[in-house]
């Protein structure tokens, strides 16, 4: 798989090569970040942790029709957050964040009404903010539970385009697991009397994933309808043994919608699937989020409520961010001061008030290139909450960008 | 793209010059003469902040249809935080614009919510108001008389929104060039307040549209002004609809 993803790469490039008559984009980042936790966890006693990390994307279009882009990414940390290969890593289904990875390739052909993605790439589906229940194809990077990013997948993307009404096709013939925090970490709280482990034993699932999704823009509303057929990307525990489990990524099919409906005085946002599996050790459910947001000035503010009713229980364990954070009231509010400084705070409060997350951020940029943020993220709540079982975790982040 | 537009395209022609009962014909003809099937530029935008602080943004920004019909993209290609941040706006002739951003770095575009379109737009002094193109008949006008600007003669005229329209803007002054038909300014009022004002400059004939290559909108409550230097202007180039729409916004 690495030597295909080099091969993958060199194509990329001599594509690029001939092409860069048409137009070459790049961009890119260096940033450092300070971690800062004034608690020690359980199972972690490191206050500080300074993470690296470069990226470098290009975009090419050798013709109107064709557009190749790529992008890649290292990465250094000093909590062993990092895999120590120098190997080039495509797949990204790691324990651990591979050190040089090729974050996406892809290319993607437009004729007409059709444009077709294939490759490795970002999927986004949904409306919402925090919480997006029909966001099938985006597992995500949970080193950090509350500091997230996503990651690419493999595969092959059909969208057309009939009007207002949009279709958009996915096959994905490997399946992404999120990458889940690791043992030893503080992002982990195993229960009580659980044996420490080196490594998580995961079963990966190593078949393919097909979505389908519908949407219409009206005037003056949006509406869409998905279907998702393939696996969770986050994992439930499988006993295996006294004392023992291996994570498992259960099959999964969703029907699901959103909504946008914008009026004079107030957006409404709302989106939601139903959830079902025929894996024994997982649960068949329902999410659902419906959101306000309104423009007032320069200050955005959004929030709503992401609800969760669960249809059949069977699952022993999870590891479900989604979920956790549901029946929750969610917010975000984002003020902009001038053209180079940024406030926001974002939080999710259980409906029990047994969890609560809140997270300040305040940006500032300098010149074209450096822009310095610093972010407060206070979590506290009951120990058999989602939230609240993080509640040493609460931390600082000072986090300096160049942009190129 | 509203004042951006119309004075992108405002051409000029000087026949005999209507008198005030007229206005509407003014307005009609300067519409008129700006009217494109396409439009795309280079933008550099250069935020002039009160304490003295600037800072540039730049953009492309491809146009189809005009007045009220259109649609068009803005892309941002500088500073490298922004770069690959995109636009989408869709024009309507009887209510007020849907927009999309698009953000790399989420991968997602969002539908922006415009319940207060005052809001500036990244930063800058123009509002996401000011990025909307407007249709003449959206408002009501009225003739306030002669004025010079900058040498230019021009023709004062208020126009006000019409209750249908829904705008920050209580009413605004513009001034139309009798030369060319060519905005030469436009002050925005909130009540009976001067909020903002759009100054045109150099302004040239490009492909037979008389368009300010030069536009600097000063935000007289802040203190602050923004200059849009247009480069690369063309006209009428060829464009495909398939390429103004939310999945067109995905793959820029």
């Amino acid at each position: 798989m690495r030597r295909s993803a080099v091969l993958a790469t060199a194509i990329l490039l001599a594509c690029v090569s001939p092409a860069a008559a048409q137009s070459i984009t790049t961009r890119g980042f260096v940033e450092g970040r300070l971690f800062v936790f004034p608690q020690e966890a359980d199972l972690d006693h490191q206050h500080f942790i300074v993470d690296l990390l470069a990226r470098e994307e290009l975009a090419a279009r050798p013709t109107d029709w064709l557009r190749l882009q790529g992008g890649i990414e290292f990465r250094a940390n000093d909590a062993d957050q990092v895999d120590d290969s120098w190997q080039p890593d495509i797949r990204d289904r790691g324990a651990k964040r591979p050190l040089l990875s090729i974050r996406r390739l892809d290319a993607t052909v437009s004729r007409g009404r059709l444009t077709i993605d294939a490759g490795k790439q970002f999927i986004r589906w949904g409306k919402t903010e925090i919480v997006t229940p029909t966001d099938r194809f985006a597992p995500r990077d949970y080193l950090n539970v509350f500091d997230t990013e996503y990651l690419a997948v493999p595969g092959v993307r059909v969208l057309g385009q009939f009007g207002a009404h949009s279709l958009d096709a996915v096959w994905v013939p490997v399946f992404t697991p999120s990458r889940i925090p690791l043992p030893g970490k503080r992002w982990t709280v195993l229960p009580p009397g659980a044996p420490a482990v080196d490594a998580f034993d995961r079963a990966i699932p190593e078949g393919r994933q097909a979505g389908l999704r519908w949407a219409y823009v009206g005037s003056g509303y949006e509406v869409s309808g998905s279907f998702f057929d393939g696996f969770n990307h986050l994992p439930v525990v499988e006993p295996v043994g006294p004392l023992a489990f291996r994570l498992v990524f259960p099959s999964m099919r969703m029907y699901g919608g959103d909504a946008v409906v914008p009026s004079r005085w107030i957006t409404i946002k709302a989106e939601g699937g139903y959830f079902t599996t025929d894996n024994p050790l997982a649960d068949d459910y329902v999410l659902y989020v419906i959101e306000l947001e309104r423009q007032h000035g320069e200050l955005l503010a959004a929030g709503g409520y992401a609800g969760e009713h669960v249809t059949h229980q069977r699952s022993i364990g999870r590891f479900a961010p989604d979920r956790g954070m549901a029946r929750a009231f969610t917010g975000r509010a984002a003020y902009t001061i001038d053209a180079n400084r940024s406030a926001a705070v974002e939080a999710a409060v259980r409906a029990d008030l047994d969890g609560v997350y809140v997270k300040a951020e305040y940006s500032q940029a300098r010149g074209d290139h450096w822009r310095t943020t610093v972010a407060l993220a206070a979590l506290g709540g009951d120990p058999d909450n989602f939230l609240g079982q993080y509640r040493h975790n609460s931390h600082l982040v000072l986090s300096v960008r160049y942009s190129f | 793209m509203n004042r951006l537009f119309a004075a992108l395209c405002l051409l000029g022609l000087a026949a005999a010059a209507p008198s005030a009962q007229d206005v509407r014909q003014v307005v009609d003809e300067a519409q008129r003469r700006s009217s494109a099937t396409s439009q795309r530029y280079e933008g550099l935008l250069q935020v002039f902040e009160a304490k003295g602080r600037v800072s540039d943004k730049r953009w492309t920004l491809e146009r189809i249809g005009s007045h009220g019909q259109s649609r068009a993209i803005l892309k941002f290609t500088a500073p490298a935080e922004v770069k690959g941040v995109a636009l989408l706006i869709v024009n309507h002739p009887d209510r007020a614009s849907d927009q999309w951003m698009w953000t790399p770095a989420i991968e997602r575009d969002r539908r922006i919510a415009l319940q207060d379109r005052s809001t500036r737009f990244f930063g800058t002094d123009f509002s996401f108001e000011d990025l909307e193109e407007r249709d003449v008949n959206q408002y009501d006008y009225q003739m306030l008389g002669d004025e010079t600007v900058e040498g230019a003669a021009c023709w004062k005229i208020q126009s006000v929104p019409k209750e249908r329209k829904s705008s920050q803007y209580t009413r605004s002054v513009v001034w139309i060039r009798k030369d060319n038909y060519a905005f030469a300014r436009i002050e925005s009022y909130v009540k009976d307040a001067v909020v903002r004002r759009l100054d045109y400059s150099d302004i040239e004939n490009v492909q037979g549209i008389w368009t300010a290559r030069r536009l600097e909108m000063t935000d007289l409550r802040r203190g602050s002004r923004t200059r849009l230097t247009l480069d690369k202007l063309q006209y009428n180039t060829p464009m495909n609809e398939e390429d103004f729409t939310l999945q067109a916004l995905r793959r820029q």
